[in-house]
């Protein structure tokens, strides 16, 4: 929204052309000039700098809901709110399950099974609806190459015998789980921002990051001078990346 | 300004002799002043004063015309704002000692500012007062509408759900004690379906959206002139990454802030704003401040700081310019914000009453 050229805005045509002798193109350029600058660099009145800043401020405002919008559209879509973790005690607590539509972290000391519950959490996500899943593919990116594919099959097999009751039925379910080993903060920072078009083109509904804390301590040594900031950098952006992801597919993050 | 003398509204006696000192334009009149100009005429200060007041009502008369709005400077007598401010409605948060530190509750016109560490109670709070705002006038409340700018994305339809149903069930309770007509007549309207429709909320991914949300909400306003509560939850979200220049920075906040109290003043809404904590780190140890640095602590007129003591969350009065420093305790229950239950058993005068007990054990011990 925020990169969206002034001319897609509804500027006049000589407005965009003058704008962009001072490098202005883009609504957020637009938008960090004070008035005074605005009505030096478009040599128009007070009012009419107004008039124009409220035409580029249409062009990238959110659109407005009310409370009670939001409630019917999630009335609407009740099975789809929740991912049920099947830990009926967890889920009470939850409310529900891990929420659709907003970031969730786990955090604990080594060994207390953070990876089996993201494992288990995978499966989960890949079973039909009507068993309490997501029926979609799963996107699994992993830092710290604990992800064993074998113990994914044998949780399946024998958390849901039923279900995975033939060798085919695994494989497909393995199918739908993708995963990316990236070692590095700038490769998972690159993979997340690349992330969109996956998950429309494979129907994703659960993102799964195991674990962000290792790779940022791994790179970033916090005695050091201005790493602090860079890492913080690093974190909000993929946080704030994850965080449209998560809303605008109304998927678990 | 550049209007000839001869055509202002004055005596003809008046215009005959500023045509005969030289005058030709209304701003040479308004340039000289009233004192320069009865020296230079001949006629008491009074007077002058007088004419450069009429010149000054047709100059802006005109000028008006020609832009299509003016902006009067507002000024007015400290009594007319004590006036004003005693009949200022607050907006309660159904915790009464924090109502009772903040002076009777969010006020209104005023920018209050809440840090916090992440998960004390910053966006409950919020969600809390876009409730507590629409309490029809004859609960004690300021019957308005809210406007919900989130940039963090923590905003719960369900659990807002449950305050406004808490909040509309303690309303019940009251009308039922006190039994008076207009409390029914207002209950009627008191509704989870209304309150929900009342709450504006608006989803801003970047700052750009910020901005442009927050130069869009005079129009907004003006068509929705009921508002009373403007929240913007996470301020500091969208301006702590991707930003290497900090002056531009720190000139878009004050803009903001800048643009936020005209909002509150024309309104007459409070507006609220959430803000996180940062570590400042200092010669030996390091402390949480407040994000964003120095220059935007000036921006709100109070400022909350919620914290943590082991596992009771406290509030802190930190700027206020009518109250002094002080700190409470609060809960979040699944009803929303309230206060702690004080403790059963007090050793003082009251808590005699409460422990009938204790009485005749002392007098034993005296006899």
């Amino acid at each position: 929204m925020a990169a969206k050229k002034l001319r897609r805005a509804q500027l006049s045509q000589e407005m965009c052309e003058r704008l962009s002798r001072y490098q202005i193109t883009t609504c957020q350029d637009f938008l960090c000039l004070s008035l005074l600058e605005l009505m030096k660099v478009t040599g128009q009145s007070y009012y009419e700098v107004q008039k124009l800043l409220c035409k580029v401020s249409r062009a990238c405002a959110p659109k407005m809901q009310t409370a009670y919008e939001m409630k019917l559209k999630k009335s609407v879509n009740l099975s789809s709110a929740f991912l049920s973790t099947t830990l009926h005690s967890l889920d009470r607590v939850l409310h529900g399950g891990v929420p659709c539509g907003s970031l969730t972290e786990i955090t604990s000391p080594p060994g207390c099974g953070k990876t089996q519950f993201c494992i288990m959490l995978s499966v989960l996500a890949t079973l039909p609806v009507s068993m309490g899943g997501l029926d979609g593919a799963v996107i699994y990116i992993d830092t710290e190459s604990a992800f064993s594919a074998e113990r994914l099959i044998e949780i399946a097999a024998n958390r849901f015998p039923t279900y995975f009751d033939s060798d085919e039925k695994l494989l497909c379910m393995t199918r739908s789980i993708h995963l990316y080993r990236e070692l590095t903060c700038c490769c998972v920072l690159k993979r997340i921002m690349s992330l969109e078009e996956e998950i429309i083109s494979k129907k994703v509904k659960l993102i799964i990051i195991d674990s962000v804390a290792s790779v940022v301590r791994k790179e970033f040594d916090t005695k050091l001078q201005g790493n602090l900031a860079e890492r913080s950098n690093f974190l909000t952006r993929g946080a704030s990346v994850l965080k449209y992801l998560a809303e605008e597919f109304s998927i678990p993050v | 300004m550049q209007r000839e003398v001869g055509t202002l509204p004055l005596a003809p006696a008046l215009r005959a002799r500023l045509a005969a000192a030289g005058f030709q334009t209304a701003q040479e009149l308004l340039d000289t002043g009233p004192c320069g100009l009865s020296k230079e005429i001949g006629i008491s200060r009074e007077e002058a004063l007088e004419a450069l007041q009429v010149v000054r009502q047709e100059c802006h008369g005109d000028a008006a015309r020609t832009a299509g709005g003016s902006g009067a400077t507002r000024k007015c007598t400290a009594l007319e704002l004590l006036e004003e401010e005693q009949t200022q409605g607050f907006i309660i948060t159904f915790c009464s000692a924090l109502d009772n530190i903040l002076g009777g509750g969010v006020q209104l016109t005023k920018i209050t500012e809440i840090c916090g560490a992440p998960g004390v109670g910053k966006t409950q709070l919020c969600m809390q007062l876009a409730v507590d705002v629409q309490i029809p006038e004859c609960f004690g409340g300021v019957a308005g509408e809210a406007v919900f700018i989130d940039t963090e994305g923590s905003f719960m339809v369900d659990r807002v759900v449950d305050i406004a149903a808490a909040c509309v069930q303690h309303c019940h309770l009251i009308a039922e004690v006190q039994q008076e007509e207009d409390h029914q007549k207002a209950l009627e309207t008191f509704s989870l379906e209304n309150i929900l429709s009342h709450i504006y909320y608006f989803r801003c991914r970047d700052y750009t959206e910020l901005l442009a949300q927050v130069y869009l909400l005079p129009e907004f306003l003006s068509e929705h002139s009921k508002v009373r509560l403007v929240v913007i939850d996470g301020i500091a979200f969208p301006f702590r990454h991707d930003f290497e220049d900090l002056s531009l920075r720190t000139r878009l906040l004050n803009g903001l802030a800048q643009q936020l109290i005209i909002i509150a003043n024309d309104q007459k809404a409070a507006v609220v704003l959430t803000n996180q904590m940062t570590t400042r780190i200092g010669q030996s140890q390091s402390t949480l401040v407040p994000a964003l640095g120095e220059s935007w602590g000036h921006a709100a007129t109070v400022r909350l700081i919620f914290h943590w003591d082991n596992s009771q969350r406290l509030a802190t009065l930190y700027k206020s310019p009518s109250q002094k420093e002080s700190t409470i305790a609060y809960h979040i229950t699944s009803h929303g914000f309230r206060d702690v239950q004080p403790p059963a058993v007090t050793h003082s005068a009251e808590g005699t009453e409460l422990n009938p007990r204790k009485r005749p054990r002392t007098e034993e011990e005296k006899q």
